[in-house]
């Protein structure tokens, strides 16, 4: 049951003060695996945080929408989930309290139970009920991360280096939530390990967009 | 301008009730005080347009804004400190509308403190505009209310409760006439820095 | 998925008050969360609790000996009751927003939330953080300064409303200026201007309550003001917090 969403990007060009990270970039996430390629510095990671609605291009837009029509604000938050390396959740609070918080302020708390199970899912159940974040190893860190990514079970999936300091379970874990995700709606993932792109629907190769 | 000040100095009598010629320098003052209030009101305006346009001239027109503010505000402030030593003996009086002034320049310092503060140029453009809005809707509590909830020693205003105006001719004239000619120095002074500022950012690249 | 059947299942009339209940909430949880990582971690709150202390006991020591008459009191001790509060709270509140940056949470909170609902449920914590200082501050002027309450209702209606302003500015400037370099003297900088108002009404509704009168124009002036800086606040608050 794939949905409806789209997540489109139209022209966008990004630059910081310099030469442009990339310009006049287009794409079309409408399901399965997009891969997002390209050398450290390239601007993946930017790229899949104005997919996110987490920076502003310098020009170009980036349009949600659902069935054909565009996504109002509160949905359109939550349809996108995002993972990324700088992404860091409350080191005072547990995992579990760090997931319930996002949710209940995002207007939408759910019961213990589904919690728990979110957290048995990235393989997390027992380090993150009672141990703060901050005394997490980095591996269980980046599961918090994927289990944030999830928490609003998106349409579209952005992860930016989610295999990051995984072991060999927690690779399973990512792959599992990937095939999941690729089923329900769409998945991007950018990274520089070729692992991480494999099989993937479509390809976006950075460094060949800044090419003049 | 040349006319205004020479026309300031020569033309009308000294109004009864001041100092010796002390009382010619409303015709210096008082537009310094508008011309300030008046930048204050184009830095908000051309914020709100930035936000809405993020065009980076209207960015350019707002700091330019609140610099040239900041000057006659300054002059402002030294200018009532003159008329103020002649009158009473003192500089600074902390009389309400004084010190609302002195506030407002603080608040012109404190902008351009901020857009020091933020090195990336979209972002600076962006913070600074909300905060500039954000004083706006500040400002008539620090212009209006003070001096009106405490008693002032402060001349009556031009504009005063009757509503009529109290110069004879020759000091209207004069006195419009500055009025007229600050604002026009502010806004050629304006359009010359925030152009200065659009050259700066273009050869930049 | 079944999240989705159910928020389509609503009515438009049913999805609004959803819409503010959940607004609520989220403002509350927001407060809820930032307070739990406040106690745990405690930083904030002894460092501004510490400066109003060792205030208080400057102040004490340097005004005590003076022995002014009882008519000049309240004026000087208004305005150092007012100057504490105000650097306390520039010690503490901006922290809200500050760490959030500093440990790399903020992006996770704006990927979840939109900035006003973060920005009322900070400003709602920096309230009840001031509350803290006040408690501490207010009754240390009654014993160390020897000030009497003549209008304690007074004296209470002007900490509460001028609080609040203070809180709202505050909350919404430490956003501002989070992530700028020299963030501590910058903001010191920037919210003394806009809070002048506050203070000096503030500080003259404190005198009369001292003497035992009760305030009520310049109340009336900070109700004003708190409401103008809530509008404001929340109006310009996704433009201070955006990207």
């Amino acid at each position: 049951m794939p949905s409806a969403t789209t997540l489109t990007a139209e022209n966008l060009s990004k630059s910081f003060s310099g030469p442009p990270l990339f310009r006049g970039l287009s794409m079309s996430v409408r399901g399965g695996l997009v891969a997002v390629a390209g050398r450290n510095g390239s601007g993946k990671t930017t790229l899949l945080r104005i997919l996110a609605g987490l920076a502003r291009p310098t020009s170009g837009r980036v349009v949600l929408e659902r069935a054909g029509r565009a996504l109002p604000d509160p949905e359109r938050r939550l349809a996108v989930g995002w993972s990324s390396p700088d992404l860091e959740l409350y080191g005072e609070l547990s995992g579990e309290e760090n997931l319930r918080f996002f949710r209940r302020a995002a207007g939408r708390p759910e019961p213990l139970e589904e919690s728990r199970r979110r957290l048995r899912e990235v393989g997390l159940a027992e380090e993150a009920i009672g141990r703060r974040v901050e005394e997490l190893s980095t591996g269980m860190r980046q599961r918090l991360r994927l289990a944030f990514a999830t928490l609003f079970d998106p349409d579209v999936l952005l992860l930016d280096e989610p295999a990051n300091g995984l072991d060999v379970e927690g690779r399973a874990v990512l792959a599992t939530i990937v095939e999941r995700a690729r089923r329900r709606g769409a998945v991007v993932i950018a990274s520089n390990d070729e692992r991480d792109l494999a099989g993937a629907d479509e390809r976006v190769e950075l460094d060949v967009s800044r090419k003049p | 301008m040349a006319a205004v000040v020479a026309a300031a100095f020569l033309w009308p009598e000294p109004a009864k009730g001041f100092l010796g010629e002390s009382s010619r320098i409303v015709f210096f003052h008082v537009p310094c005080a508008w011309t300030s209030s008046l930048a204050f009101v184009v830095a908000a305006a051309y914020s709100l347009a930035y936000l809405i346009r993020r065009n980076p001239w209207h960015d350019e027109v707002a700091h330019s804004a609140v610099r040239i503010g900041l000057l006659f505000g300054v002059l402002t402030l030294i200018t009532g400190s003159l008329f103020a030593s002649i009158m009473w003996g003192t500089w600074w009086n902390w009389d309400p509308r004084e010190s609302s002034y002195l506030l407002l320049v603080f608040l012109y310092a404190a902008y351009l403190f901020l857009r020091a503060a933020i090195d990336d140029p979209e972002r600076r453009a962006r913070i600074a505009a909300a905060y500039a809005l954000f004083g706006a809707v500040i400002m008539p509590f620090l212009v209006f209310v003070a001096p009106r909830v405490t008693a002032s020693l402060h001349p009556q205003t031009v504009i005063n409760p009757q509503g009529k105006i109290l110069m004879d001719t020759p000091t209207r004239v004069v006195f419009f006439d500055a009025l007229a000619a600050f604002s026009g120095l502010f806004l050629w002074m304006l359009s010359l820095d925030a152009r200065a500022a659009r050259a700066e950012r273009r050869a930049k690249g | 998925m079944s999240e989705e059947k159910a928020d389509s299942r609503t009515t438009a009339h049913g999805s609004r008050l959803t819409a503010h209940g959940s607004a609520l909430s989220s403002v509350l949880a927001v407060a809820a969360k930032d307070a739990t990582a406040e106690l745990r971690r405690r930083t904030a709150l002894v460092a501004v609790l510490f400066f109003a202390v060792t205030a208080l006991a400057l102040v004490s020591f340097a005004i005590g000996p003076f022995g002014l008459p009882a008519d000049d009191r309240p004026p000087v001790q208004a305005a150092l009751l007012w100057i504490i509060l105000f650097f306390a709270a520039a010690t503490g509140l901006p922290r809200a927003f500050a760490h959030e940056e500093e440990t790399g949470t903020a992006l996770a909170l704006r990927k979840t939330l939109p900035a006003a609902r973060v920005l009322a449920g900070k400003a709602l914590f920096n309230f009840g953080l001031f509350l803290a200082i006040a408690a501490v501050t207010v009754p240390g002027f009654g014993v160390l300064l020897e000030a009497s309450f003549g209008s304690p209702a007074g004296l209470a209606a002007t900490v509460l409303a001028g609080g609040y302003g203070l809180a709202v500015v505050s909350t919404f400037l430490s956003a501002l200026s989070a992530r700028a370099g020299q963030r501590h003297v910058l903001f010191v900088l920037i919210a003394f201007p806009l809070l002048s108002p506050l203070l000096l009404t503030a500080i003259s509704a404190t005198v009369e309550a001292l003497r035992g009168g009760f305030p009520g124009t310049a109340l009336r002036v900070l109700i004003a003001y708190d409401g103008a800086a809530t509008c404001a606040a929340y109006l310009l608050a996704a433009v201070a917090w955006e990207e």
